[in-house]
C-alpha cells in the first residue's frame, strides 16, 4: 500500500484511494459524501417511480366516469405514491442533502459513526425494496399512506400489501433514527474549533431540530404499526372495534407522529432557502436568532397540534378548540420566517440564478399552502373542506411547492460543489418556469375541486358540472411538471459529461463547505480556515468589516460531550417515547374494565415483585462494576459485571415463567385488549433487556479476554446508561401495570 | 343567577390572603430598599395575580365546582405565580442549588401529586389540607423555576440544558394533561362529579356555560397539557432569546427598511 | 346521473349551520388573500427593485432588526386570534349540542349507506327530510370508518365503527341536495355518493308512510317468478325485503328499492336498462363492490328485475 495515497479518517478507518474507485467501492463507502450521494441518486429514482405513479393517478382522473385503472389498482397506486414520496424521497433526500453538507459546513472531517451512516443508507434501499416487493407478493398496499384502522386490518386488508408497508417503515424508521442520531452527535461534537451553536449555518441548525424531531415523532409511528402487526398477524383488537379495541387511537398514535413528520420534511428546505437566499441576495440573513429560535418553537409545538388531522372524527369542541389554537399558534413561527427571507433580500443585490428563482418561488408556494393550512386550523372550515381535493391541494403546495422546490433551490446552488461542474442556467430556466407552470396548473385548481365537493382518494367521480374540466387542466399540469423533471435529469445528465468546471466557490459563498475544492477531497479540508463569526469566508474576504468584530475563535461556554455517550442518550430518548406510546396504549386499554381477565386477576404482584427488586439490583451491581472500571480494578468490574448479568437473566426468567403462567390459562395476546397491551408493553421490555444482556455478556467476554492491562472496554459507561434507562422503564412499568392493579 | 351576579357576588375576602399579600410587599420593598426598579413590576405581577386566584369566583368554582377553575388556579400558583416572583427578586449574591433533577421533580411531582384522586378530594374538603396544597405549590413551583429564574444570576443553568429541562417538564406534565383530558370523567378527581348542593351555581355552570362532568374534566386536562405546555415553551423561548442575546452584536444599521443601498438606483 | 343545483357546494350553503361554516372559511380567505398579496407583493417587488444589475460591491450587511421583527410577529399573533374568536363563534352555531334521540341514524357500510327513521322507515343511499326543519342524524359504521357528508346542509362528521357520532342537517329549501363518503373506506370509496332529499312537510310525510309497509305479493308472473329468483339464488342472503324473509343487513335493505333514484350508490340510474345490467354483472359497473356476480342467465336476470321494479 502505498502510504501517500492512505488516509485516516476520524473514525479510524484507513482508506485507500485505489479503493474507492469502481461500483464495488461505492457500496463499501463509509465517506459521508459519497453516502450522501447514493441518498440523493437513490432518491431520484424513487421519485420517478413516485411521480409515474403521480401521473398515472392524473390519467384516470382527467376524465369523469374513466374505467383506464381498476380501483383496487388505482388505491394501490395512490397508497404507494404517498408512502413512496414521504419516506423514500423528502425524508431521504433531506437526509442525504445534510449527510452530504452538514460536516463540510462545520468543518468536520465526516460523520460522527460513518459506519452507521452506512448501514442509515442501506436501510433506506431495503426498506425501499421490501415495500416494492409487495407489488409481486400478492399486491402493493392500498389502504392510503395513513392506513386507517381498521381499513387496513386483516379483515378489509387480506393481501399481505399491509404487512409489507408496515416492515418497511418499521426499517425505515431505524434507518432515520439512528441517522438521526448520528446527525445529533456530529453537529453537537465534531464542529471546528470557533464554530459554536450560535454560529452553524441556518441548515445545520434546521437540521439538528429535525433529527430532534425525528427521533421524537419515529417512535409514536413504530408503536401504532407495531401494534397494527400484532393485530394482523397475532389476531388482537387494538384497533378492531368489534373486540373493544379503538379505531381512533391508531389515528392519535399516527398523528403524533405525522404532524412532526410535515416539519420534519419542511424544515431541512427552511435551512437551504435561509442558505441560498442571503448567498444570491449578497446579505447575511435578516434575523438568525428568529429563525433559528423560532425553528425550535415549531420542533415542540409540532408534538402539540396533531388533532387538526381529527376534526372529523368528533372529539368534542372542547379538544377542537384547543387544538384549533396550538394548531394556530404554530402558524406563528412558521409564518415569521417568511419574513425574515423577504427581509434578507430587501436592500440586496439580488442575483437571479435558477436557484434563487426556486428560491423565490419556494416563498410564494410554501405561503399558498401555510395559508390554506391555516383554514384548517380553523377548525369549523376543516369541518366541511376535511378530506377533499381542498387538502390534496394544501399539502401538496407544502411538500412540492414548497419543499421540493427548496430542494431544486439547493440542488441548483450545491450541485457544483459536489460534482465540480455547473449545471446549465439555460436549461434550468426553461427547467424552473416549466415547473412552476405545471405545479400550479396542477394544484391550485384542486382548490376549486374541494368547494365542489370532490373527495379525495376516489378512483373517479361522477360528471358533475366543471369537475371534468378542472381535472383536465389538473392533469395537463401534472405532465408539464413530469416534463420539467426530465428535463432536469437532462440537466444533471449534461452537467456531469460537458458542464463548465465550478472551482472551489463559483457563487462566493460564505459558509466553510465553498472553503474546499469542488468536489471535496476525501478528508473534506486541507485546512478549514479560522471561525470567528456565522460566515467564515465572508470574514476572510472583508478583514475591514468582519460579522462580529472582536469575537474569539473560540468563545467559552460550550463544551463539547464525548459522542459515544451523546450518541447513546440520544438513543435512549427515543426509545423513551417509543414506551411512553406503549404505556400510553396500556392505560387507554385498562381505563375501563371489559371482559375476560385484567391485571388484577391474572398477575401475581408478590412474585413479579421479587424479580422487579432483582432488576432493580442489577443496576446497582452495574454501578459498582463501573466504578470498578473507573477505579482501574479489573477484578471488581468483571464480579459486578457478572453479578449484574446474572440479576438479568433471572429477572427474564421470571419474566419468562409468568408468561408461561399466563398461557397456561390461556390468556394469550388475543384473549382481550389487556393481555394485548400487557404482552406488547412487557414483551418490548423483556426485548430490551435481552439486547442489554447480550450487550454485557460480549462487554464481559471483551474485557476477560483483554488481559490484566486492557481490561477497560470503553463500552461500559455508554452499556451502563442503556442498562440504567430500561431499568427506568420497569419502573414505570411496574407501577402502572402491577401497583396500580393491586394498591 | 346570571353570570354577571356570580361573578360580582362570589369574591371572597379571606383575610388570611390578604395580610399574606400585605406582607409579602412589605418584605419586598425592604428587600428592595424601597426602589422602584423594572423588575418590580414582575413581583406586583405575583402578588396580583395570587390575590386574584384566592380571591375571585375562581377560587370559589375550583372549590369542589368546576374541576377546569382548579386546574386553572393550579397552574397559576404553581407556574405562574412563583415564576414572577423569583424574576421580582433582587439580584443576590449568593445561594443555594440542589442538583438540577431534584428542581425538576419538585416541579413535577407538584403537579402529579396533587392529582391523585384522594388528595385531590382531601384539599377541596378539607382546609387544614387546602393550606398546604396552596403553599406546597408555591414553594414547589419557586424550587422548580429557581435554576432558570433564580436571584443568583451566575448560578443558573446554561440556556440549551435549560431547554431540555424545560422541554422534559412539558412533556411529563402533557402525559398527566392527556391522561385527565381522556379519562372517564371522575377518574380524575371524583369530589367534582357530586358538587355542594348549590342549586343556582349548578344550573350556572351545568347550563348556561355547558359544562358537564365529562367536559369539565377534558377542559381540566386540556388546560394542563395546552396552555401548560405553552408556559414551558415561552420559557425555552426566552432562554434561546437570552442565550443568542448574549452574543449578538448590536445592530449593524438601524433603519434597514431605508431605500436600499446608491448603487440600485443607477439603471 | 346526479343533478345538483350549485357547482360550489361548500360556498352554497342551505341551512344556518352550512352557512355559518361557509361564512367563516370566507372571512378566512380573505386574510389569507391579504397576507398572500403582501408577501408574494413584497417578494416580487425584492425580485425587481433588488436585482443586481452590474454595480460594483456588496450592498449594506444589515443582520437584522429586533423591533421589526418582533412587531411582525405581533401582527401575525393578532390576526391569529381575530380568527380563533370567529371559530368559537361559528362552532357555537354550526354544531349546536345534541342532546335528543336522532331522527336519523346513518351507518356507513362498504360502499353504501343505511338510513333507519326513527319513525321505522329504511331507506338507503338516498335521505330523505322535512325541509325547514332541523334533523338529528346519529353516524355509525358496520365496518371501516366513513364519513357523512352533504356539504350544503351543515358539516361533515366521520362514521367510526365503535363510536357513534352526531351532526344536525338542516335544508331551509325543498330540493334535492348532493354529498359523499369523505374518508376514504376501500376499493369503491369513489362510488359512496349520498344523496339527500329535503320536501315539504306533507310529502315527506307521504314518503315515511310508503316507505314503512312490507312488500306486496307480486301481481305478474314474471314477477312472481322474479321473487323465486331472489329467494333461491342467494339474493335473500344479504338483502332484506319486509315480508319475505328474515332480516340481514349486508346489503342494502330492497323493500322500497323501486322508490330510489340510483344503483350502486350513485354509480347509475336505477332505470330499466340498468337494472338489468347491474343483475347480470355489477362487477361490470361497480368493481370490487361487495355484490358478485352471481352469473343469472338473461331469463333471471329479466324477472328478478320485474320483481324488483315492483318494490315501490
Amino acid at each position: 500500500m502505498n502510504p501517500a495515497s492512505t488516509a485516516i479518517s476520524p473514525a479510524g478507518i484507513v482508506t485507500d484511494e485505489a479503493a474507492e474507485r469502481g461500483l464495488l467501492s461505492w457500496v463499501a463507502t463509509v465517506d459521508h459524501k459519497r453516502i450522501g450521494i447514493l441518498y440523493l441518486v437513490t432518491t431520484f429514482g424513487f421519485f420517478l417511480v413516485g411521480g409515474v405513479e403521480a401521473l398515472l393517478i392524473r390519467l384516470q382522473l382527467a376524465v369523469p366516469n374513466n374505467h383506464l385503472i381498476k380501483p383496487e389498482t388505482y388505491n394501490q397506486l395512490f397508497t404507494m405514491h404517498g408512502t413512496t414520496m414521504v419516506f423514500l424521497v423528502v425524508m431521504p433526500a433531506l437526509i442525504g442533502f445534510a449527510n452530504y453538507l452538514v460536516p463540510l459546513m462545520i468543518g468536520a472531517r465526516d460523520m460522527a459513526f460513518p459506519r452507521l451512516n452506512a448501514m442509515s443508507y442501506w436501510l433506506l434501499v431495503l426498506g425501499g425494496l421490501l415495500l416494492h416487493f409487495s407489488i409481486v407478493a400478492g399486491g402493493a398496499p392500498a389502504a392510503g399512506w395513513f392506513a386507517y384502522a381498521p381499513l387496513s386490518e386483516s379483515p378489509f386488508s387480506s393481501s399481505n400489501g399491509v404487512d409489507y408497508w408496515i416492515l418497511a417503515l418499521l426499517i425505515l424508521g431505524i434507518g432515520s433514527v439512528a441517522g438521526s442520531i448520528n446527525m445529533i452527535v456530529t453537529i453537537l461534537t465534531l464542529r471546528a474549533p470557533g464554530m459554536t451553536l450560535r454560529r452553524v449555518p441556518l441548515f445545520v441548525w434546521m437540521v439538528l431540530i429535525n433529527s430532534f424531531l425525528i427521533i421524537g415523532a419515529m417512535p409514536a409511528l413504530n408503536a401504532d404499526i407495531v401494534m397494527l402487526f400484532i393485530d394482523r398477524q397475532l389476531e388482537a383488537h387494538f384497533f378492531l372495534a368489534n373486540g373493544g379495541g379503538s379505531p381512533v387511537l391508531w389515528q392519535h398514535f399516527f398523528w403524533t407522529f405525522g404532524h412532526p413528520e410535515v416539519y420534519i420534511m419542511a424544515l431541512p428546505a427552511f435551512g437551504m432557502i435561509s442558505e441560498v437566499i442571503p448567498v444570491f441576495s449578497r446579505k447575511p440573513i435578516f434575523g438568525y436568532s428568529f429563525v433559528a429560535a423560532s425553528t425550535v418553537a415549531i420542533g415542540l409545538l409540532s408534538f402539540g397540534v396533531w388533532a387538526h388531522h381529527m376534526f372529523t372524527v368528533g372529539l368534542g369542541h372542547t379538544a377542537d378548540l384547543f387544538f384549533a389554537a396550538a394548531s394556530m399558534a404554530i402558524a406563528v413561527p412558521t409564518g415569521i420566517k417568511v419574513f425574515n427571507w423577504i427581509a434578507t433580500m430587501w436592500g440586496g443585490a439580488i442575483r437571479c440564478t435558477t436557484s434563487m428563482l426556486y428560491a423565490m418561488a419556494f416563498i410564494i408556494q410554501f405561503v399558498v399552502g401555510g395559508l390554506s393550512g391555516i383554514t384548517f386550523a380553523v377548525a369549523p372550515v376543516d369541518w366541511q373542506m376535511h378530506n377533499t381535493y381542498y387538502v390534496v391541494a394544501h399539502f401538496h403546495y407544502v411538500l412540492f411547492g414548497g419543499t421540493l422546490f427548496g430542494m431544486l433551490a439547493g440542488l441548483y446552488y450545491w450541485f457544483p460543489k459536489i460534482s465540480g461542474r455547473m449545471l446549465s442556467e439555460k436549461v434550468g430556466r426553461w427547467q424552473f418556469w416549466l415547473a412552476v407552470i405545471g405545479f400550479n396548473l396542477t394544484f391550485f385548481v384542486q382548490h376549486f375541486l374541494g368547494f365542489m365537493g370532490m373527495p379525495r382518494e376516489v378512483y373517479t367521480y361522477p360528471d358533475l358540472p366543471g369537475w371534468g374540466m378542472i381535472n383536465m387542466l389538473s392533469t395537463i399540469g401534472a405532465f408539464i411538471l413530469g416534463f420539467s423533471m426530465l428535463l432536469l435529469g437532462a440537466n444533471i445528465l449534461w452537467s456531469l459529461l460537458r458542464g463548465a468546471p465550478a472551482g472551489d466557490n463559483p457563487w462566493n459563498a460564505w459558509t466553510l463547505e465553498w472553503a474546499t475544492a469542488s468536489p471535496p477531497p476525501m478528508n473534506n479540508f486541507e485546512r478549514v480556515p479560522l471561525i470567528r463569526g456565522r460566515r467564515p469566508l465572508w470574514d476572510l474576504a472583508h478583514p475591514e468589516q468582519p460579522d462580529s468584530p472582536g469575537a474569539t475563535p473560540q468563545p467559552a461556554g460550550e463544551t463539547a460531550i464525548a459522542k459515544n455517550k451523546a450518541s447513546m442518550i440520544v438513543f435512549i430518548i427515543s426509545e423513551g417515547f417509543f414506551f411512553l406510546m406503549l404505556v400510553i396504549a396500556y392505560v387507554y386499554y385498562n381505563r375501563t374494565a371489559g371482559t375476560g381477565p385484567t391485571a388484577a386477576s391474572s398477575l401475581n404482584l408478590r412474585r413479579t415483585g421479587v424479580f422487579t427488586v432483582c432488576l432493580f439490583a442489577s443496576s446497582f451491581t452495574l454501578w459498582l462494576a463501573e466504578r470498578g472500571f473507573r477505579r482501574r480494578s479489573r477484578a471488581a468490574m468483571l464480579s459486578w459485571l457478572a453479578v449484574t448479568i446474572a440479576l438479568g437473566g433471572i429477572f427474564l426468567a421470571g419474566q419468562a415463567s409468568e408468561y408461561w403462567g399466563l398461557f397456561e390459562n390461556g390468556v394469550t395476546v388475543h384473549t382481550n385488549l389487556f393481555a394485548a397491551a400487557f404482552f406488547t408493553l412487557t414483551g418490548f421490555h423483556g426485548l430490551h433487556v435481552t439486547i442489554g444482556l447480550i450487550a454485557l455478556l460480549i462487554v464481559l467476554w471483551l474485557s476477560r479476554r483483554g488481559g490484566e492491562e486492557d481490561f477497560r472496554s470503553p463500552a461500559l459507561e455508554t452499556l451502563g446508561l442503556y442498562w440504567h434507562f430500561v431499568d427506568g422503564v420497569w419502573v414505570v412499568v411496574f407501577s402502572v401495570v402491577y401497583l396500580r392493579a393491586f394498591l | 343567577m346570571s353570570t354577571k351576579e356570580y361573578l360580582m357576588s362570589a369574591w371572597s375576602w379571606n383575610p388570611i390572603v390578604i395580610g399574606a399579600c400585605a406582607i409579602a410587599l412589605v418584605a419586598y420593598a425592604g428587600l428592595a430598599g424601597f426602589k422602584w426598579r423594572a423588575r418590580s413590576w414582575y413581583f406586583l405581577g405575583a402578588v396580583a395575580i395570587f390575590f386574584l386566584t384566592l380571591a375571585s369566583p375562581l377560587n370559589a368554582l375550583a372549590n369542589g365546582f368546576l374541576f377546569s377553575a382548579h386546574m386553572l388556579q393550579h397552574m397559576l400558583l404553581l407556574l405562574i405565580v412563583p415564576l414572577l416572583l423569583l424574576l421580582g427578586l433582587p439580584e443576590m449574591g449568593a445561594g443555594f442549588r440542589a442538583p438540577p433533577w431534584l428542581h425538576w421533580f419538585a416541579g413535577v411531582s407538584a403537579m402529579w401529586i396533587w392529582h391523585e384522586r384522594t388528595l385531590c378530594d382531601l384539599a377541596t374538603r378539607t382546609e387544614t389540607v387546602r393550606v398546604i396544597q396552596i403553599i406546597s405549590l408555591l414553594a414547589l413551583g419557586a424550587l422548580f423555576w429557581w435554576p432558570l429564574a433564580g436571584p443568583v444570576e451566575r448560578r443558573r443553568m446554561p440556556p440549551l440544558r435549560g431547554v431540555a429541562y424545560l422541554f422534559s417538564a412539558c412533556i411529563a406534565c402533557s402525559v398527566l394533561g392527556i391522561f385527565i383530558a381522556f379519562s372517564p370523567a371522575g377518574a380524575v378527581c371524583p369530589v367534582y362529579l357530586n358538587p355542594p348542593n348549590q342549586p343556582a351555581l349548578l344550573n350556572l355552570i351545568r347550563h348556561d356555560w355547558g359544562f358537564t362532568p365529562a367536559r369539565d374534566q377534558q377542559t381540566g386536562g386540556l388546560l394542563m397539557w395546552v396552555p401548560g405546555c405553552g408556559i414551558y415553551l415561552a420559557g425555552i423561548l426566552a432562554l434561546l432569546a437570552r442565550w443568542y442575546g448574549s452574543v449578538e452584536k448590536p445592530e449593524a444599521s438601524p433603519a434597514p427598511f431605508l431605500p436600499a443601498h446608491p448603487n440600485a438606483e443607477e439603471h | 346521473m346526479i343533478t345538483q343545483a350549485a357547482s360550489d357546494l361548500v360556498l352554497s350553503p342551505a341551512s344556518p349551520e352550512a352557512k355559518a361554516l361557509a361564512d367563516l372559511f370566507v372571512v378566512t380567505l380573505i386574510v389569507c388573500a391579504v397576507i398572500f398579496a403582501i408577501v408574494a407583493g413584497l417578494t416580487a417587488w425584492c425580485a425587481l427593485k433588488f436585482r443586481h444589475r452590474g454595480q460594483p460591491g456588496e450592498p449594506p450587511q444589515v443582520a437584522g432588526n429586533k423591533k421589526l421583527e418582533i412587531s411582525w410577529t405581533l401582527a401575525s399573533v393578532v390576526a391569529l386570534i381575530f380568527l380563533f374568536v370567529l371559530t368559537v363563534q361559528a362552532m357555537r352555531i354550526s354544531d349546536p349540542p345534541s342532546e335528543r334521540t336522532p331522527d336519523i341514524t346513518v351507518i356507513g357500510h362498504q360502499w353504501w349507506w343505511e338510513a333507519r327513521y326513527a319513525g321505522g322507515a329504511v331507506a338507503a343511499n338516498e335521505i330523505h327530510i322535512p325541509a325547514k326543519t332541523d334533523v338529528l342524524v346519529k353516524v355509525d359504521s358496520a365496518d371501516v370508518i366513513h364519513a357523512f357528508w352533504v356539504p350544503q346542509l351543515g358539516r361533515k362528521m366521520d362514521a367510526i365503527p365503535g363510536h357513534p357520532n352526531r351532526l344536525w342537517i338542516r335544508a331551509d329549501q325543498p330540493g334535492e341536495y348532493t354529498g359523499a363518503c369523505s374518508v376514504f373506506c376501500g376499493a369503491q370509496h369513489a362510488w359512496m355518493r349520498l344523496l339527500v332529499v329535503a320536501e315539504s312537510q306533507e310529502e315527506f310525510a307521504e314518503w315515511s308512510a310508503r316507505q314503512t309497509p312490507a312488500a306486496k305479493t307480486p301481481a305478474t308472473p314474471e314477477a312472481a317468478r322474479g321473487r323465486q329468483v331472489f329467494l333461491a339464488r342467494t339474493c335473500v342472503k344479504c338483502h332484506f325485503i319486509r315480508g319475505v324473509d328474515a332480516e340481514v343487513q349486508a346489503g342494502p335493505d330492497l323493500t322500497h328499492f323501486a322508490s330510489r333514484q340510483s344503483i350502486g350508490t350513485g354509480v347509475v340510474t336505477n332505470d330499466a336498462t340498468h337494472l338489468r345490467l347491474w343483475l347480470a354483472d355489477p362487477q361490470q359497473i361497480k368493481p370490487a363492490c361487495l355484490m358478485p356476480d352471481f352469473h343469472l342467465s338473461i331469463g333471471e336476470v329479466g324477472d328478478l328485475a320485474s320483481y324488483l321494479e315492483t318494490l315501490k
